[in-house]
């Protein structure tokens, strides 16, 4: 365990000198403060009645609508609705945003790790290749882990205290943006340990991300396409990280539905428990 | 103090480019044996393979064939890497972290409990002289400091072996001085020490033995006294040599300081001897005095490797 916390400790002082999580820690802050002092609702048997946003007010239900009117945007303004937008958005932009800005922040830490000069001497110490491997991973995964529950925990928080709404399936999101930052995580490690170009490794990863939401669109795609290139493009499909597959994934958990299919996050953990056994292979048998 | 320390049987390794097109052959069958208690240079021209031997042993580069052990045990466990102790050339201290944080994670590393590292790392920061440095991070250290750090990580866990690359590179002669006196004390306490440097000078003054190598091959081992006793000739301190006098055949260096002239005389072969004496006197020189001439090991080793063709 000594030799795993040494890792895992290295791993954490480079993430805090790198001033990444710093960075991150205070957009978190600075969402969390707009959404404390800037939103201001006022609350009417369960609608919103009038909200304040930095100062100016809007009056959902004008007067000037006849009755029926006013009680159709009553009920889409209900409370519950709103804090359910608010939500879906912010994590939805949580899930985006976190990932890609992960991906480049965390990017020059592995390149780092596999600097000449500083693996030949972290793999002479007696700690087995996987362990060593395995700490750094640990360190990544536990301060993404901590900055997302940060982030959209401190959200969630911020807005039930204001809106007086409690609904937890919104926090789903969180495993959901570190498991899939993790799946893409593989990517830069198993591609930075072959080639030792981390940049390399972030033009991969932003482009199977970019990839995605082309083979997203299957249903459209596979229909109009020859049948060779259509095994081929299913092929992708089934092979390749679903990550912005996953996004609706989240969104239904966020909004409380039942999930349509389950196929894209398990197969995008499929990807991800490859990428990082080939990964460790490599990293145990190349040299340094 | 007999124990085999270090150990490698019919070690090879050979680089192949990407498809296997393009095969280096950097080691080619290296048995050497190590002894508790010695300190071993590793020497070769560039490209010899010495790096790719140290690596080897400590678990950075595979062989490809062959097999090594460190007090018996295979190479490939982590733990044969308990008890050793290694400074990489140009190796790089995250900049972020201070002298003793180093030292912490790198003991970390080295499976020490966390008496020992607090036990150990001031007096190591002590005796690296980087006292008044324990808590100013690393990338603000000069060359030498990060190498006298780099010595002191090596030795964080007090290993038994101890394999240092480059160790006096960057370092100012004071610095050089207190680390060949560091050295000693270790072999004192028995600890097996193995340097590969380019400093010949250094190795001459620190080494026990020394193993050769060229063209991944080992092509002498011995005693630093082997090697340069081959080479023992004659130093001459002379007066009046004249210019045109041609001593090319004896294969002399000539050095003049001041009206004094030095010549000194690789091989010390009695007739070759006798017959320079007469060449000098015939033509009037003056002999002052002539004095025994121990070749340096640089002498010794440049002998060696132009006799085994260099080449990289």
């Amino acid at each position: 365990m000594r030799t795993l916390s040494g890792s895992l400790l290295l791993t954490f002082r480079e993430l805090w000198a790198m001033r990444i999580t710093q960075g991150v820690l205070v957009i978190a802050t600075i969402a969390w403060l707009l959404l404390s002092f800037a939103l201001n609702l006022e609350v009417v048997e369960g609608s919103i009645a009038a909200l304040r946003i930095f100062g100016f007010e809007t009056n959902p239900v004008n007067s000037s609508f006849d009755q029926e009117t006013q009680e159709v945007i009553r009920t889409a303004v209900s409370l519950d609705n709103f804090v359910l937008a608010i939500n879906e958005f912010v994590f939805g932009a949580a899930y985006f945003l976190g990932t890609l800005l992960g991906l480049f922040a965390t990017m020059p830490l592995i390149g780092g790790f596999l600097e000449q000069g500083r693996i030949d001497l972290l793999v002479s110490k007696p700690i087995s290749r996987p362990r060593l491997l395995t700490g750094h991973l640990i360190g990544v995964w536990l301060t993404v882990l901590a900055l997302v529950t940060y982030l959209v925990g401190g959200v969630w928080l911020s807005l039930s205290l204001k809106t007086g709404v409690w609904d937890a399936t919104a926090l789903v999101s969180i495993p959901i943006i570190v498991v899939m930052f993790g799946v893409m995580y593989s990517v830069i490690m198993t591609v930075t340990v072959m080639t030792r170009t981390s940049g390399l490794a972030l033009v991969i990863a932003y482009g199977l991300i970019f990839l995605s939401a082309i083979l997203a669109a299957h249903d459209q795609i596979e229909p109009v396409l020859a049948p060779v290139a259509a095994s081929i493009y299913i092929g992708f499909y089934h092979v390749l990280p679903n990550f912005i597959e996953v996004v609706a994934i989240q969104a239904q958990l966020v909004s409380g539905e039942a999930v349509n299919s389950w196929y894209p996050l398990i197969s995008s953990l499929l990807f991800g428990v490859t990428t990082y056994g080939f990964g460790y292979f490599w990293f145990s048998k190349r040299d340094f | 103090m007999n124990e085999i320390a270090i150990a490698t049987h019919s070690l090879a390794k050979t680089y192949s480019s990407a498809f296997g097109r393009k095969k280096v052959h950097a080691l080619r069958g290296i048995d050497i044996e190590v002894r508790a208690g010695e300190i071993v240079g590793i020497l070769g021209p560039n490209g010899a393979g010495k790096t790719t031997l140290l690596k080897i042993l400590l678990g950075v580069v595979s062989p490809t064939s062959g097999t090594a052990e460190l007090f018996g045990r295979p190479i490939g466990e982590a733990q044969a890497r308990q008890n050793l102790g290694y400074l990489p050339e140009n190796h790089r201290f995250p900049p972020y972290l201070t002298a003793r944080q180093t030292l912490d994670v790198y003991g970390r590393l080295s499976d020490m409990s966390s008496e020992m590292r607090k036990e150990r790392i001031p007096r190591l920061v002590e005796e690296a002289g980087l006292s008044s440095w324990i808590d100013i991070r690393v990338g603000k250290f000069s060359k030498g400091m990060m190498q006298r750090l780099g010595l002191a990580q090596a030795l964080m866990n007090d290993p038994d072996i101890i394999v240092l690359d480059e160790p006096t590179d960057g370092v100012d002669p004071v610095g050089r001085r207190e680390i060949r006196d560091r050295l000693r004390a270790l072999k004192d306490r028995g600890k097996t020490v193995l340097i590969n440097s380019h400093l010949l000078s250094e190795i001459e003054m620190i080494c026990d033995r020394v193993e050769i190598l060229n063209k991944g091959k080992i092509v002498r081992s011995g005693s630093i006294d082997d090697l340069v006793k081959d080479g023992t000739g004659w130093r001459f301190f002379v007066k009046n040599l004249p210019s045109e006098l041609d001593l090319s055949q004896f294969w002399v260096e000539i050095e003049n300081s001041g009206s004094d002239v030095e010549i000194i005389m690789e091989s010390g072969a009695p007739a070759q001897l006798n017959e320079l004496i007469d060449r000098l006197r015939a033509a009037g020189v003056t002999i002052l005095s002539i004095e025994r001439h121990r070749r340096s090991l640089e002498a010794g080793f440049i002998e060696i490797i132009e006799r085994e063709g260099y080449q990289i």
